[in-house]
């Protein structure tokens, strides 16, 4: 090989380097970001959420959210617990900085079927672990709460399915993607867990 | 830079850029995309976004002469949008009507439609949609659901059709009653989805049909409500008594011959049927009425009569069994009402009778493993199970209605089985052949629950199980309805009924005469005879082993009363019930077509097709098909939300990132490993 040539490989190798380098960065940061933005937003929408009610005026969370806080949600028990805040409205935007409530359901703790989603690698990861028997309780603006317990876990096909409103009693279906590990954000199986007061 | 710091720099990447992105405006960054979802709107296709450019408004006008109402039922379809569509509706119609008009409004001209074999009314629509244009046809999807479409509505523009049916009014229960459906139960098929409304792309109802078999659904039910209007012009023949709506306010006025009932629903709600019901001011037996109508040479002729009230004597012992839906279509105040009908229905048995309780979703389950006496205990037990049903899963009824027609036959006792259901069924006819087949000396009855039950199917199942029905729509009617059921459970009122027709002609019946006949029950009979008849129709059978007569003379009414479609639509249901129950299909089929294309009615086989001549699309595409939506009954289940996309990408990202990085790694470890004399000097 000559020299020239050898030079030439050798450059080529050089930027491909550079520039897989630079996507790498680019790409972890962006995958990084997102667990930032979800436990950030989380921060300010508690501040929203402790302005409302301490205030009693309609808070938003930041000047431009087209959202604002509903309810506040604890899952799990003792040390494993964890509180959300969650939004109003199931849009992606509002999935990215917390667990929404469908706003066709009913609130959470009213006579019907309150549906709330979150990220399945976020916010409702801790979902993971959901069993029949567990806690889940649900705070209101008011100050109202209900405790919830876990009545079925179980994996639908999203494609096939859809969430029932109507319930004789007060239910609480949290939904997030399934399976938990994988890869492709938009696979059709969701993770259901249902629990009544 | 050597490998060690190259790789400690790959782990402070992320934390550095997390910390440079951090300063930019927090969360107007919009990292996922906006996925809709909780919508009950259904995609055209994959691809196309969900517009919404089709309004539709339905008015409806109905004339009832005597026994008799003629229906006209009128669609506007609006384009909003700016492309051309083709509008599509599914919707609801009387089990027994006969559809024999369809009409096309374009300004100041009328198209009449044509009856037409339902492949060649089909190619005749397909072929003036690619033409450019304007065609309709309605086609009769099941007995008692419809597909209406209508080809080529320019944007910004609206086309009206106008659907006619004619239907008899049967005085039932002490009440003439007209029903006019407005909304579907979503139906639950074995097998396929569960939900009705799940994401089904919306094509013609045809090549919905073709592509997902005779039994699937091809409604798009919305919780939405529709518009409606309703105005009915009510002459009975008689004066009238208490005219009543059962679910809806209505306005009436007096007119010179009857009533004007008038209903709007921009304050009413068309999530439930309409019911109207009357009786007559004097509470005297209603004689019953015969008439004739002469066309073609030839006579048809309809008898209606009620049956004979019984007296309340000692009744015989029974075993009864109860079999209850408790489907996910009956959440909300169906199972309620459902539930209420069941207790009721126990409380009302005697000392004497055994009983037992089935309920069934996606599986079956019994109160007791075979029927027991009705004791204290019993009771106890049955009102615990009742008050533990819910309302869950799908209608898999084969299995439990198999349960109830195979307990072993007793000649000593009257077995019935009660059925409470709302009736979403799409297997239909499996489930009524079964009945047929397994019925023996058993008597089914039917209790149809909720806003909108399917009629048909109600009435079919009680046919074939030789019983009679009756529907509870509302709460506070359970008493009423289930008082109606049980003076029928006594016994049959009457038996044994024959026709005697003027001077002994033999006429064509267009059904068998029913064999068993149930107090408040009507007696309809529709006949052609050859000849001219005039004189007096005898119709006889024993009440309680007594032999029972009444004579009706035959009134000759005008050749525009309908009694020949009347008939023709009785004769084309019966040719239909014996398809289901096995018979030969391509005679009976021809038979059909015969009958529909002679009296011009739609049925099964035969569909009402109207095109203009007029080219109004003279190039361009058809546009797009559009599926109005459909009323879904109030309180129901199909309230329902779909699921968001519930993953961020943050994986992806990282796992792309993490293979750029390891390219370029190897990509500088290929580097530095090669020859030294290869590579070129610094």
């Amino acid at each position: 090989m000559s020299l020239a040539a050898s030079g030439r490989v050798d450059s080529l190798l050089k930027a491909t380097a550079i520039a897989a380098f630079a996507a790498g960065v680019a790409s972890l940061a962006v995958g990084a970001w997102i667990p930032v933005k979800a436990w950030a937003a989380q921060l300010l929408i508690d501040a929203a959420w402790r302005r409302e009610q301490t205030l009693s005026q309609i808070a938003v969370p930041w000047p431009w959210a087209d959202t604002r806080p509903v309810a506040k949600l604890t899952v799990g028990e003792g040390r494993a617990a964890i509180t959300l805040v969650v939004l109003e409205g199931s849009s992606g935007r509002n999935l990215a900085f917390g667990p929404v409530h469908d706003a066709a359901s009913v609130a959470p703790g009213a006579l019907g079927n309150s549906v709330i989603e979150g990220h399945r690698d976020t916010h409702f990861k801790i979902l993971r672990t959901a069993k029949p028997g567990d806690r889940v309780t649900v705070e209101l603006l008011n100050g109202s709460r209900s405790v919830f317990v876990v009545t079925d876990v179980r994996i639908v096909d999203s494609r096939r399915t859809r969430i029932v409103l109507d319930a004789d009693a007060a239910r609480l279906t949290l939904v997030t993607c399934y399976p938990f590990d994988a890869i492709n954000p938009g696979g059709p199986l969701r993770w259901l867990v249902t629990a009544e007061r | 830079m050597n490998l060690r710091s190259f790789l400690v720099s790959l782990l402070w990447a992320p934390l550095l850029a997390v910390c440079v992105s951090a300063q930019r405006p927090v969360f107007a960054a919009n990292a996922i995309e906006d996925t809709p979802s909780g919508t009950l709107y259904l995609r055209h296709s994959g691809q196309e976004p969900v517009t919404e450019a089709l309004r539709l408004a339905t008015r409806m006008q109905v004339q009832v002469t005597g026994n008799v109402a003629r229906v006209h039922v009128q669609q506007e379809f609006s384009n909003a949008g700016e492309d051309w569509v083709e509008g599509l509706y599914v919707f609801p119609l009387s089990k027994d009507g006969a559809v024999d008009e369809l009409v096309m409004r374009i300004g100041e001209r009328t198209i009449r439609g044509e009856v037409q074999e339902k492949a060649k009314a089909q190619a005749r629509y397909n072929d003036a949609r690619a033409e450019g244009r304007r065609a309709s046809i309605v086609e009769q999807e099941r007995p008692n659901l419809f597909t209406s479409a209508v080809a080529n509505i320019a944007p910004h523009t609206t086309a009206t059709i106008e659907i006619t049916y004619l239907e008899t009014l049967p005085f039932r229960d002490g009440r003439y009653t007209l029903n006019l459906p407005l909304a579907i139960t979503p139906r639950y098929t074995p097998g396929a989805p569960q939900d009705a409304t799940a994401q089904m792309p919306a094509v013609t109802a045809a090549l919905m049909n073709a592509a997902l078999g005779t039994t699937a659904t091809p409604e798009k039910v919305t919780a939405a409500r529709q518009r409606v209007s309703i105005e009915i012009e009510l002459e009975p023949g008689f004066a009238l008594g208490e005219v009543s709506s059962l679910h809806h306010a209505i306005q009436t006025q007096s007119a010179p011959s009857g009533k004007r009932v008038l209903l709007h629903t921009d304050d009413a709600p068309a999530d439930r049927d309409f019911e109207l019901t009357w009786t007559q001011a004097s509470a005297k037996e209603v004689a019953g009425a015969a008439f004739a109508e002469r066309i073609g040479g030839e006579t048809f002729a309809l008898l209606m009569l009620s049956t004979p009230q019984q007296l309340d004597e000692a009744v015989p012992a029974r075993e009864v069994t109860f079999i209850i839906d408790t489907s996910g279509s009956m959440q909300g105040p169906s199972i309620e009402q459902a539930r209420a009908a069941l207790s009721m229905g126990i409380d009302r048995l005697k000392q004497a009778d055994r009983f037992n309780v089935i309920r069934f979703a996606s599986d079956y389950s019994k109160l007791f493993s075979s029927p027991q006496p009705v004791t204290d205990k019993s009771r106890a037990l049955a009102s615990g199970f009742v008050a533990g049903l819910t309302a869950n899963g799908g209608t898999e009824m084969r299995a439990p209605l198999e349960t109830a027609l195979s307990s072993p036959a007793d000649p000593e006792i009257l077995q019935q089985i009660i059925f409470i259901t709302d009736g979403s069924v799409g297997n239909e006819a499996e489930l009524i052949k079964l009945i047929h087949d397994r019925i023996g000396e058993k008597r089914l009855f039917t209790v149809g629950i909720g806003a909108a039950p399917n009629a048909y199917f109600l009435g079919e199942a009680a046919v074939a199980g030789r019983g009679s029905y009756t529907f509870i729509a509302e709460r506070d009617q359970v008493g009423a309805r289930m008082r109606d059921l049980f003076a029928k459970l006594e016994r049959p009122a009457l038996i044994d009924l024959k026709v005697q027709w003027p001077e002994a002609m033999s006429a064509d019946l267009a059904a068998p005469l029913p064999t068993d006949l149930y107090s408040g029950d009507p007696i309809v009979v529709l006949a052609r005879m050859p000849q001219i008849a005039s004189g007096e129709v005898v119709l006889s059978g024993l009440v309680r082993g007594v032999k029972w007569t009444q004579r009706l003379p035959l009134t000759t009414v005008g050749d525009a009363s309908g009694l020949s479609k009347l008939w023709a639509r009785e004769r084309i249901g019966a040719l239909s019930r014996q398809m289901h129950f096995g018979g030969d299909g391509e005679p009976l089929k021809a038979a059909i077509i015969d009958l529909a294309l002679k009296h011009h009615v739609v049925s099964e086989f035969t569909s009402l097709v109207a095109v203009d001549d007029e080219v109004v699309r003279p190039s361009g595409s058809p546009g797009h098909v559009e599926q109005a939506a459909t009323s879904a009954p109030v309180g129901g289940a199909w309230a329902t939300v779909g699921f968001a996309k519930t993953a961020t990408a943050a994986e992806i990202w990282l796992c792309a990132g993490f293979a750029c990085l390891a390219l370029s790694l190897l990509l500088t470890y290929t580097r530095f490993r090669r020859p030294a004399l290869q590579r070129p000097l610094a």
